[in-house]
């Protein structure tokens, strides 16, 4: 979003410069750790994105519609991510104890075979990626489309299309965070981590989303878009913090309580050492501050204060994804200058890939039917 | 109780004549201006002029007040007042505090969300609105906008507020009274023979439903089972009494019969126990508490009890018992010696195989050798 795209490739080259580095410099686990981190953010991003355009759609929302283009272009961040998860395919045998040959000796690994296999694993990528591309192509190629053609079947199909969705949705992400995230320790088992992964992907989405709205309302490109539109941005925002809050502590309460060997050792790794100062930033950047910023009505409703709480929620969700994943990287936090590198080359790439989604089409909906009533909502 | 002017209202057709008369009116000055509409009008808050609710920070407050009360409930009934260890977590264990936490938040902020609005800001209870009472309130309720100029303290000028209201544009302007006023003390007795007269009518109907409807037992299972009840009798066995003596030969768990006669035979027993400290401790507690109020604490026996007992309690320092091996000591304590009875009852096996380890002790103890004092 940056108006000198010259400085954000300069930095993702430096940034790209550096990852090729890290390869050769840092340990295996540290750089597929990073790698992992980055697609997985990219990819939530987008599927969070992608989650409230189908909402949007699902549930008949007028007030959404004329900002609705900003989460159809940040769904682009899915097939950013795509060829992220290729190569991230890469990291199985480095990342992962069952992708190895000793995890067979192993036997509660073991008896997790039928589902924790390499070409098995692979399968499931590829039918994500390409339900995720399908729901796309309907989703946000419709909604393109419907600017030149203003035909109004547009929103009636996505309409009956946006349930069949959510059920794909909702397996999708579950098996994201199964494979990607929970079988990086294959003993370890958590029914939930597919919600809490939702929790955070669908907060991703919206703080993603209000940068981009707040962007282009000060750049006079959302005409008729007021503070009432970002307050319903920033009320789902305030909701869905309590909803990570809530299902992040049921998790842990759960396992605290239990205190069993197979369940305990994930949360040991996670928040013994230098691990608990990630832990208790992660509750403050993704719960408390907030939680706080976002009750009264002004912040909500104001882009100046909604700005910062979004670029806050973002990051709070890269820090939870990296309080997920890095820990099998070391047993404290690794943060030097391969991370720095990642940032700057992913952050930028994925800036890029947005600022060019962004010239595409127009920057409201103008064909669909509800846009007008849309752009009359009042709180 | 005179009849007082407290509002003056007139009638509008539709929310936009409303909002545009709202200004007109106010800068008049009569009194309070309120708008009473059929569904919530966009904008009428800052045409009204309305201050923000302070509900949300009583809310606020509140929901906090209730973290922290919860918090320290549980921090004082697990940690402090009655300390138990649950689950093998530390007393003050926090993570199990915190859903009992989240849900005293709720209920704080949502009882004082509720009643807060209710009485505080809506200044419950009161009877009958005096707008309640106009020609008007049935087209508010439909398809009209009603706008009220309400006395605050001083008296209404009502032929004003007419004319104030007329050149807004209100038709149908009816000038309101309040017929009648109840008391707070009316009110207070009334409530009371409202919940007394309840409760006369929820007695009355308990007792007869559970009189015409008897209670069933609502689990029966195990009190149906085939089972044996003492004092009851059996259709099992052939005498049919429920209570059957033991098989002879029975032994109860953890008492083993002591079949050894005489003393004499007991002296090959040899003691179990170790002597270690707890067995030693273990001893000294049992003899003080049994053996020690005729033997005295230290063994000696005590010569003050011969004239009440007809006997003199032994002296277990005397060289006869110093030279008794543990068996014949342990005998006399199951079968009891001249006039002391048996205390086989009073100590368990345990019990009293320690008490003859703490009877050596304390002829050691008055017996010294000179390795004792290196």
């Amino acid at each position: 979003m940056n108006p000198r795209p010259t400085v954000v490739w300069i930095f993702a080259a430096l940034g790209s410069v550096g990852v090729v580095a890290s390869l050769f410099a840092a340990t295996p686990e540290r750089f597929w750790g990073n790698w992992l981190l980055w697609f997985l953010f990219v990819l939530t991003v987008g599927l969070g994105s992608l989650f409230i355009v189908a909402l949007g759609h699902l549930v008949g929302a007028r007030w959404s519609v004329p900002i609705r283009r900003a989460p159809e272009r940040l769904s682009g961040l899915v097939v950013l991510a795509a060829p992220m998860a290729l190569i991230a395919l890469l990291s199985l045998p480095v990342l992962y104890p069952w992708a190895r040959p000793e995890g067979a000796l192993n036997p509660v690994v073991a008896g997790k075979a039928p589902w924790l296999n390499v070409p098995f694993f692979v399968i499931r990528v590829v039918v994500c990626f390409a339900l995720w591309g399908l729901a796309y192509s309907i989703l946000i190629g419709g909604s393109m489309r419907q600017d030149q053609t203003r035909d109004p079947a547009f929103s009636v199909r996505a309409r009956h299309f946006a349930p069949a969705f959510m059920v794909i949705f909702g397996l999708t992400i579950t098996a994201v965070a199964f494979d990607w995230i929970s079988s990086l320790e294959p003993e370890w088992y958590s029914d939930i981590i597919g919600v809490y992964l939702f929790a955070g992907t669908f907060l991703a989405g919206l703080a993603a989303s209000a940068l981009v709205v707040i962007y282009l309302v000060e750049h006079g490109r959302l005409p008729g878009v007021t503070n009432d539109h970002l307050y319903n941005l920033g009320g789902f925002m305030f909701a869905f913090t309590v909803f990570w809050s809530y299902i992040g502590f049921a998790q842990y309460l759960l396992m605290w309580y239990g205190d069993m060997p197979e369940e305990i050792f994930w949360y040991k790794q996670r928040i013994e050492g230098p691990w608990l100062n990630v832990v208790l930033l992660l509750a403050v950047v993704h719960f408390l501050v907030p939680f706080f910023a976002l009750i009264p009505r002004g912040t909500k409703g104001e882009p100046r204060s909604l700005r910062w709480v979004a670029v806050l929620v973002l990051a709070a969700h890269f820090l939870d994804l990296y309080w997920l994943i890095l820990p099998v990287a070391g047993t404290s936090p690794p943060f030097s200058w391969p991370e720095i590198s990642f940032a700057l080359c992913f952050l930028g790439l994925a800036l890029l890939w947005v600022r060019r989604a962004m010239r595409s089409g127009a920057d409201m909906p103008v064909g669909d039917p509800w846009l007008q009533e849309g752009l009359e909502f009042r709180l | 109780m005179s009849e007082r002017v407290v509002a003056v209202a007139g009638l509008f057709d539709s929310a936009q004549v409303l909002l545009q008369a709202i200004p007109r009116v106010r800068a008049a000055k009569l009194g309070r201006v309120e708008a009473y509409t059929p569904y919530p009008v966009h904008g009428i808050d800052a045409a009204l002029d309305l201050r923000r609710s302070p509900l949300a920070g009583m809310v606020l407050v509140a929901g906090m007040l209730g973290a922290i009360t919860a918090l320290f409930f549980q921090w004082w009934m697990t940690a402090v007042d009655y300390p138990i260890v649950v689950g093998g977590k530390a007393l003050f264990s926090w993570q199990a505090f915190v859903p009992i936490m989240f849900e005293v938040t709720v209920l704080f902020a949502t009882f004082t969300a509720g009643l807060g609005m209710l009485f505080l800001l809506n200044r419950l209870p009161f009877f009958g609105h005096p707008l309640l009472a106009s020609k008007a309130i049935a087209a508010v309720t439909r398809n009209k906008f009603a706008l009220a100029v309400e006395a605050e303290g001083e008296p209404l000028d009502v032929e004003a507020a007419k004319a104030a209201l007329a050149t807004a544009g209100a038709t149908g302007i009816e000038v309101l009274s309040s017929q009648r006023e109840l008391l707070p003390l009316q009110f207070l007795t009334r409530a009371a023979m409202g919940i007394v007269a309840s409760c006369v009518v929820a007695g009355y109907a308990m007792y007869w439903v559970i009189k015409l409807f008897p209670v069933l037992p609502p689990m029966v299972h195990m009190e149906d089972q085939p089972k044996l009840n003492p004092q009851k009798a059996s259709a099992f066995f052939k005498d049919s009494h429920g209570m059957q003596l033991p098989v002879e030969g029975t032994v109860a768990r953890g008492y083993l019969p002591y079949l050894i006669a005489t003393q004499e035979e007991a002296a090959g027993l040899v003691n179990p126990l170790p002597r270690t400290e707890p067995v030693l401790q273990a001893g000294r507690t049992a003899y003080n508490q049994h053996c020690a109020v005729c033997h005295s604490l230290l063994g000696t026996g005590r010569p003050t009890l011969t004239s009440a007992y007809g006997a003199k309690p032994a002296n277990l320092q005397a060289q006869t018992i110093r030279d008794y091996p543990d068996g014949k000591i342990y005998h006399a304590i199951m079968k009891g010696k001249n006039a002391m009875p048996s205390y086989a009852a009073d100590l368990t096996e345990d019990e009293r195989w320690a008490v003859v380890h703490y009877v050596r002790v304390l002829q050691r103890a008055q017996n010294a050798r000179d390795e004792d004092f290196q």
